[in-house]
């Protein structure tokens, strides 16, 4: 007689020790440091990754979801991607802008056309009005959406504050147009040299259009208050702007400029380049790491920096303006004293200044590059309205930090409240919930040290206007985007699947799946990720 | 069969008996599922004979057989003669423990080799008698606590330093002997196809910690066998014919306390001026070996860092499941 068994003869699969578990792992994608800070909300690990395979126009499609400048912003962004990058913590953070503006470069260069989305054409009208980085964005997520956009500047030609503010040597002239015509090309229509309450009224634009996005930048400088001459004296954004339009002014041999933030900067190097001796008054302190304690340190990236000081521009740190010194109407120079507070006690930007501490500089030329402010005039009724009437405020104007990149970011957002509010059917966009990864979660033994590939600084005589900094070769753009940890990303690397003890991790054509059926849960996976896709979950 | 994967064979499969996070279980399916199902494998008795095959369920989808503890080899060296007068070049391949290498199997280990069979021995070395409940076994390193090498007033753990076995084994003019470990995938799959690619007796020592003797979390059985070669206790080595003739070089010495640290076989060390006497030993025994076989400074293809990286797509696998197998 056979003895009764407890188990069939056969194959152990039969038996599934995927009971004996007490916890489970799962893979699970987060949100890389790099897209999180990034105020275009570009998902700059997935561009990286393709970019890393050489899926160059792919790359750039994904990248320009978010953001259609990468040629442009991949040069002047202050890149707080870099700065939150994890491989700082391995060996040096990833070059995250050189790879964008190469992917814009290429752009350019095989002139490749951005595709609508959607194909079926909408009835509702948007009005955009202003040309610069907030007004086009928005502009280009409607249009690739199938909206007719209109959008009006008051300049002859667009870019906003892209054109007039940004120097020559950081942002070539043809760079800007040639992505902004990409932009155009998908059909929005551009009125310039149309000022909204001038050549067309804000009634009109109510009745012509479904919804407005005011985008109109910061246009009138903070002018100095302390003189009653405005002789030899200039506001930044004015120099700025007449150097753009072509003018070549003749400067003073001594130049002060008097501000801590990117303008004072531009317009320091801009200067020089007109042959005068510069000095930066900043009431800030140098930055040093991050760009979020405001306070006290200059809103400016320190790579510009150093720059602007390579060049010979001359810094002061934490000085003040007391009173211009003239000789009759001359301006001889300035009597400065240190900086005892940035901000007055209502959080205005005010310095006080210690006394006791004054000294002087001798300049035949100041200028102020003490911030902007908004230029309302001729659309006062369209700026109370609220957002009820359909009409949306963005950009430098809306208030947010005065980053370019930033702007791009809000002409997004206004793009999709557009587009919720018109009820357009792929509204509502909910944003996917994506857990946060730190470099804590990361295995970086996994990650060989590996150098940073930088773009080449051209020297050239300081006069002219040319590029300053070279873009990188394709395969070194390639090496860099391998350079990627990939945080939180899987990346197909076969750890998990080799190290399961028990075969229950399937490889699928792209990716893994666990078999529950046999997972013990031992976590070797989760231990032996190296960039913390897998998580740890406890079974109750 | 299990054909859920069409990215590899899993020789060894799901289901089986292994404690959650064995290492010899992941050894043993890494290094079957480079031969592939087209072998005969012979099981030694120990831990991977017994999960693998328990209550008349087998977890092998190749050709497998076990007969008693010490006559693996003895059991090969049968299978192969009659393969070859049968005309075939059908891989033949023993797996055993490091008890049935070192110690039970060692005497017909040694008769394979000396007459020369065409065989892959491969040991999955967790130093120590797991599978009957952590007794000592000459594999076992010095200084370890295991059921019969307790500590206490006499002893600090086993007093008897790890048998040498691969000098051992390459002492018989042997073509082929190596060691590897978990950690480092693309250096085990280097040796196992150079073993197969050589004629006559191979032998493979593959180190594969064992959570429960070696009482460590279970999470951690490959960054435990990676601080094991880091450290320099367990070379990874080749020799042909005796010679030395390759290392993986280590990129970075570490120190032997962050290998014996999360093990709970070596907790008795740390805390008394004994235990830390034997730390120092140990810390010696890991030095001499680096110096034995200059593991600091080889000239090598790679080295512990570079062996390890992590690469999108990964760094190769296994020879993968006909479209038309998987369909039938």
């Amino acid at each position: 007689m056979t003895p009764e068994l407890a188990f069939e003869p056969g194959s152990s699969t039969a038996y599934h020790t995927g009971e004996w578990r007490i916890a489970k792992p799962l893979y699970r994608d987060k949100w890389p440091p790099c897209g999180q800070s990034c105020p275009a909300s570009e998902d700059i690990q997935g561009w990286l990754a393709l970019a890393s395979e050489q899926q160059w126009e792919t790359a750039w499609r994904k990248l320009t979801e978010r953001n259609p400048f990468p040629a442009t912003m991949g040069r002047i962004c202050y890149h707080p991607c870099e700065q939150a990058c994890n491989r700082g913590h391995l060996d040096s953070v990833v070059n995250i802008h050189a790879v964008e503006r190469h992917l814009g470069d290429l752009a350019i260069a095989n002139r490749w056309r951005h595709a609508p989305l959607d194909e079926l054409p909408k009835r509702q009208r948007i009005a955009v009005v202003g040309a610069g980085p907030a007004g086009l964005s928005c502009a280009f997520q409607l249009v690739r959406r199938g909206y007719p956009v209109t959008v009006f500047d008051a300049q002859k030609e667009p870019g906003g504050t892209l054109r007039s503010g940004i120097p020559a040597y950081r942002l070539p002239k043809a760079v800007l147009a040639d992505e902004i015509d990409a932009i155009l090309a998908l059909g929005i229509e551009l009125q310039a040299g149309t000022r909204v309450g001038r050549e067309i009224s804000e009634e009109e634009l109510r009745d012509r259009f479904d919804a407005i996005f005011l985008a109109i930048g910061t246009q009138r400088p903070r002018r100095y208050q302390g003189d009653a001459s405005s002789h030899s004296v200039m506001s930044g954004l004015d120099f700025l702007h007449r150097l753009n339009r072509g003018e070549r002014m003749v400067l003073p041999s001594r130049v002060a400029v008097i501000g801590g933030g990117n303008t004072a900067i531009d317009v320091a190097r801009c200067a020089r380049r007109l042959g005068a001796q510069v000095t930066i008054l900043s009431p800030q302190d140098p930055p040093v790491n991050h760009l979020t304690r405001r306070g006290t340190e200059m809103p400016v990236s320190s790579q510009e920096l150093m720059e602007a000081e390579s060049e010979g521009v001359e810094l002061l740190y934490r000085v003040g303006v007391r009173r211009l010194v003239r000789s009759g109407e001359h301006l001889s120079g300035i009597e400065i004293a240190h900086v005892d507070q940035v901000h007055d006690r209502h959080g205005r930007f005010n310095p006080v200044l210690f006394d006791g501490t004054e000294a002087f500089v001798p300049a035949g030329l100041a200028i102020f590059a003490i911030g902007q402010q908004v230029e309302w005039q001729g659309l006062e009724g369209l700026s109370q309205a609220p957002e009820s009437e359909r009409v949306w405020i963005g950009g430098d104007a809306g208030g947010s930090p005065r980053f370019a990149v930033a702007a791009v970011g809000s002409g997004y957002q206004a793009a999709m409240s557009i587009l919720t509010a018109l009820q357009d059917p792929a509204a509502p966009f909910a944003a996917e919930e994506k857990p946060h990864i730190s470099f804590k979660q990361m295995h970086l033994e996994y990650y060989p040290a590996r150098p940073r590939h930088e773009g080449r600084v051209i020297a050239q005589p300081l006069d002219g206007f040319d590029e300053t900094v070279q873009g990188l070769a394709e395969s070194d753009a390639r090496q860099e985007a391998e350079r990627c940890l990939s945080c939180g990303v899987c990346f197909q690397c076969d750890n998990c699947w080799h190290f399961c003890p028990d075969a229950a991790v399937i490889k699928k054509g792209a990716g893994y799946e666990i078999d529950y059926d046999y997972c013990k849960g031992c976590g070797i996976c989760v231990q032996e990720c190296p960039c913390g896709h897998i998580d740890m979950e406890k079974v109750e | 069969m299990d054909k859920r994967d069409p990215f590899r064979h899993n020789v060894l499969t799901s289901g089986h008996r292994a404690c959650s996070g064995c290492g010899e279980a992941m050894a043993a399916r890494m290094v079957c599922d480079l031969i592939g199902p087209d072998a005969i494998y012979i099981n030694a008795t120990g831990c991977l004979q017994v999960f693998t095959t328990h209550n008349q369920q087998s977890a092998w989808q190749a050709p497998w057989i076990h007969s008693v503890f010490a006559n693996a080899a003895a059991v090969a060296s049968g299978v192969e003669a009659a393969l070859r007068v049968r005309g075939k070049d059908t891989p033949v391949v023993v797996q055993a423990g490091d008890g049935g290498t070192f110690d039970i199997g060692l005497q017909c280990l040694s008769g394979m080799i000396e007459r020369g069979h065409d065989v892959l021995f491969v040991c999955y070395d967790n130093e120590a008698y797991m599978n009957t409940g952590v007794q000592r076994s000459s594999s076992t390193p010095h200084a370890v606590h295991t059921t019969t090498s307790p500590p206490g007033r006499l002893s600090q753990g086993k007093h008897h330093l790890k048998k040498d076995v691969i000098s051992i084994v390459a002492a018989h003019y042997m073509p082929y002997a190596a060691t590897a470990t978990i950690a480092y995938f693309p250096d085990l799959k280097a040796k196992v196809e150079k073993a197969m690619g050589i004629k006559g007796p191979r032998f493979l020592q593959v180190l594969s910690p064992c959570p429960l003797g070696w009482a460590h979390d279970s999470a951690l059985t490959v960054t435990v066998s990676r601080l094991a070669v880091e450290t320099g206790l367990f070379p990874l080595i080749e020799l042909e014919h005796g010679e030395l003739t390759g290392v993986m070089r280590l990129a970075e010495q570490k120190p032997v306390e962050e290998y014996l640290r999360p093990q709970g076989r070596f907790r008795h060390l740390f805390g008394n001026g004994e235990g830390a006497a034997e730390l120092r030993h140990l810390q010696a025994l890991a030095d001499a070996r680096i110096c034995r076989y200059g593991l600091l400074d080889a000239a090598t293809e790679w080295d512990t860092q570079s062996a390890m990286q992590s690469m999108r797509h990964g760094r190769g696998g296994y020879v993968p499941v006909l479209q038309e197998e998987m369909e039938k």
